[in-house]
């Protein structure tokens, strides 16, 4: 271990490296060709589940299809049908609606329940919130949603009768326009948030201890502490989170279909009903392709927005 | 190098272009692959899909096991599709044609025998024509008003199996309680409105007198044929005399038609909007829920334990409420309210054979299988339905479940013989999507009756113009 073994000047490199020898390059070919062959069952996969039935879709879309008869090329008329319907502009206007207010309260209410059984308490009391709160994202969503249909029943249902046993006069929960998406969005908060709450768990315990000792050193305390250190720090998942929650959102279809079917009126009718309804009760394979297809586009955009937005509120440590 | 480089990758996406185009064109040169391609997925049986909740695994084995013993060479398969109402059945069998796998035969109702008949149905005329001989006791125990409801433009599609009519059932407890008199059967809509106030005056606030719920059949429609009105103008296709001539004495085919046809919207007709003013009036004196849609299933909940007075229901119920539990005299049945007629309305169904089928003649094999008496009898053994052959309801069919007063299920028929099918044109999915939806915003005030009822004109004209 000399200073001579050790050159101080490194000699001048050639320009181009050495052509790396023949033997290493079938060793390349090899490793992707293994790489390849583990991956082809995911890709073979996304083609045939996911990239298909979107073509398909777009496809369908550009045509009359009834089931029944020999499906005719409409161009660009199924658009303009999608455009002049009022019911589906109303379904778009429900469905943002929707998304805006259930993943907002989706994510405050797991947000502050994750902090709250991130706070001290026994381990096994901890365990026991966590599968409490994440129980109902297991049960079917239909299953949900026709007992709290009994449940929200404005004559017989147990939510007024609790509340006429402290004075409160029968509220039309879902037979009123107004009340009407208020429950549904409830109902699908209630069975959604423990997805946003688990990963909100995950993320406050990945956040150093230190940090919010230094915080705590600098007089950080409490809401400030959770505005200034948390927050930011719980950046990456929120961004997760809420793009999850907007994905989910704009799909909603169960809790609406089972709860009101829609109404009353159109007042909770939701884009993927309307897809639905369009297709397999109308008929109108083309024109609920067409819905399909913007429905996609809008998610896209929603999304793209989404990572274009974290770029600034986004911290990564 | 460059040069070289691009000349390969030209090379390589060529290649790729052409494997591509190879692989499009022989996809496009092949027939359309369905469900059926599948190997051991067309096992030669006559496949029957049927509506899962009405036929449960007993009823499947009793048809499978009766048909065997009939025609031991005809293999038989019942696909008993569960499904929330008929609507989304009818999503479901179309999805199977969509795949196909279609059956060759499907269990349809009322709601669908027109949209079927045009589209994917084959007529039955030839047939029936042919074992006339054989069916001539069949027609003669069914009423011709059902066998109509199953003809479309002059052919017959059907033989109905069941039907049920919207009548009125009673929780006797509940008349009891409010010091009623079970009501005559030519009550009026006012007597019903007082039987309600009655009902209310003598029960605590967790009860209401009516309940309906949001649906084609026995929602609005039954208001509307007693306020002799109808939400499509209604009139009769001309033909079906073949049918009438052979099997019916002239006074029963005195109007008959080749079936019924809904054309007009008429949801802005005076008497429509007095029918739903009416139950807008209803909802705020408290005497009737706001409606709701679904299939009614809290409802068997709430009037077997008399938190619901009154309720259109119809023969199905007699089953329902007594698998709920409630004894046969613990409730009743009586014809729907006199307004401006009595006119009432009904659902029938039966099985319709699809033009894909390549088992025709065994198909119609099933169909006169399934509308004979003893495998009715068999089937329908526990009220979950009204059977179609009037020599079936009995005092004895009715003894154990109720109710006192069964004859009122076939005399809807039998006595008011201007008692038709809910209206179902062939757009009826559309028709029944904007009767609902209009429904629960009509109703939500009196005042919003009139303009919800132009909405819903608007959307209906719309529906109607649009072809299947």
């Amino acid at each position: 271990m000399t200073n001579t073994q050790i050159p101080a000047v490194r000699p001048p490199q050639p320009a181009t490296p050495p052509a790396p020898a023949p033997r290493t390059a079938a060793r390349d070919r090899g490793s992707r060709l293994l790489a390849t062959l583990f991956l082809a069952p995911t890709i073979v996969g996304i083609v045939v589940f996911t990239v298909v039935p979107i073509i398909g879709s777009v496809v369908l879309s550009l045509f009359h299809w009834n089931v029944i008869d020999e499906p005719s090329f409409a161009g660009a008329a199924n658009y303009g049908e999608v455009f002049t319907d009022s019911t589906v502009l109303v379904s778009f206007r429900n469905t943002l609606v929707f998304m805006v207010f259930a993943v907002a309260l989706q994510l405050v209410v797991a947000l502050v329940l994750a902090l709250a059984v991130n706070g001290r308490m026994p381990v096994w009391l901890r365990s026991v919130f966590r599968s409490a709160f994440f129980f109902p994202l297991v049960l079917s969503a239909a299953s949900i949603s026709v007992v709290m249909k009994y449940l929200f029943n404005q004559d017989f249902g147990v939510v007024n009768w609790v509340l006429g046993l402290v004075g409160v006069a029968p509220v039309p929960w879902l037979t009123s326009e107004n009340a009407a998406m208020a429950t549904v969005i409830l109902v699908y908060v209630w069975q959604q948030f423990g997805f946003s709450f688990l990963l909100f768990v995950g993320g406050l315990n990945n956040i150093p201890k230190e940090i919010h000792e230094a915080a705590s050193l600098d007089g950080a305390t409490g809401l400030r502490k959770h505005l200034n250190v948390t927050l930011p720090l719980l950046s990456p998942t929120l961004l997760v989170a809420s793009v999850v929650g907007i994905i989910n959102a704009l799909q909603v279809f169960e809790q609406p279909y089972v709860l009101t079917n829609g109404g009353p009126g159109d007042a909770t009718r939701t884009v993927v009903m309307v897809i639905y309804e369009s297709a397999f009760e109308q008929l109108r394979f083309g024109e609920a392709s067409a819905v399909g297809v913007l429905l996609f586009v809008l998610i896209m955009a929603v999304t793209a927005l989404q990572f274009r937005l974290s770029r600034r509120f986004v911290h990564y440590q | 190098m460059t040069d070289s480089l691009t000349r390969r990758t030209l090379l390589r996406y060529g290649a790729y272009g052409a494997g591509a185009a190879a692989l499009a064109g022989t996809a496009a040169s092949w027939d359309r692959l369905t469900g059926a391609d599948i190997p051991g997925r067309d096992d030669g049986s006559l496949v029957v899909a049927t509506l899962g909740p009405a036929y449960g695994p007993e009823a499947v084995r009793t048809l499978t096991e009766g048909f065997k013993e009939v025609h031991p060479d005809i293999k038989l398969r019942i696909n008993a599709v569960q499904a929330v109402d008929w609507s989304d059945f009818f999503a479901k069998i179309l999805t199977q044609i969509a795949a196909g796998t279609a059956p060759d035969l499907v269990y349809v109702a009322t709601e669908g025998v027109q949209l079927f008949a045009q589209r994917l149905g084959v007529p039955l005329d030839d047939w029936v024509k042919r074992d006339a001989g054989e069916l001539r006791e069949y027609f003669s125990d069914v009423h011709p008003s059902l066998v109509e409801s199953m003809m479309y433009e002059g052919s017959l599609y059907q033989l109905p199996v069941e039907f049920n009519a919207a009548d009125m059932y009673l929780n006797n407890q509940v008349l009891k309680r409010a010091g009623a008199d079970f009501p005559a059967a030519d009550w009026t809509r006012d007597d019903f409105t007082g039987l309600l106030r009655d009902m209310k005056k003598s029960s605590g606030s967790q009860f209401t007198p009516y309940f309906w719920t949001n649906r084609l059949w026995g929602g609005v429609v039954p208001w509307l044929f007693a306020n002799d009105t109808n939400l499509l103008s209604e009139s009769k296709a001309p033909g079906g005399g073949w049918l009438w001539d052979s099997f019916y004495p002239a006074a029963a085919r005195q109007g008959r038609g080749g079936g019924f046809r809904w054309t007009t919207p008429q949801a802005t007709d005076a008497r429509v909007e007095e029918a739903y003013d009416y139950l807008a009036s209803l909802i705020q004196e408290g005497l009737c829920t706001r409606p709701e849609g679904g299939n009614g299933q809290n409802l068997i909940g709430v009037f077997s334990t008399g938190r619901v007075g009154v309720t259109p229901a119809g023969g199905f119920w007699a089953g329902g409420l007594h698998l709920a539990g409630m004894k046969a005299d613990g409730f009743d049945v009586q014809y729907f309210p006199r307004w401006r007629t009595q006119r009432m309305q009904y659902g029938a169904a039966g099985y319709a054979l699809l033009r894909t089928s390549k088992r025709q003649e065994e198909a119609w094999e099933f169909i006169k299988y399934a509308a004979r008496k003893d495998t009715l009898t068999r089937l329908f053994e526990t009220n979950q339905t009204t059977p179609a052959r009037r020599s079936m309801l009995t005092a004895d069919r009715y003894r154990e479940t109720g109710p006192n007063h069964w004859q009122v299920f076939y005399d809807t028929l039998d006595k008011f013989p201007n008692t038709g099918p809910i209206p179902a044109p062939p757009q009826v999915a559309e028709v029944e999507q904007v009767l609902l939806k209009h429904t629960g915003t009509a109703l939500a005030s009196r005042r919003s009756v009139a303009p919800a009822l132009r909405r819903m004109q608007s959307d209906l004209e719309k529906a109607m113009e649009r072809d299947v």
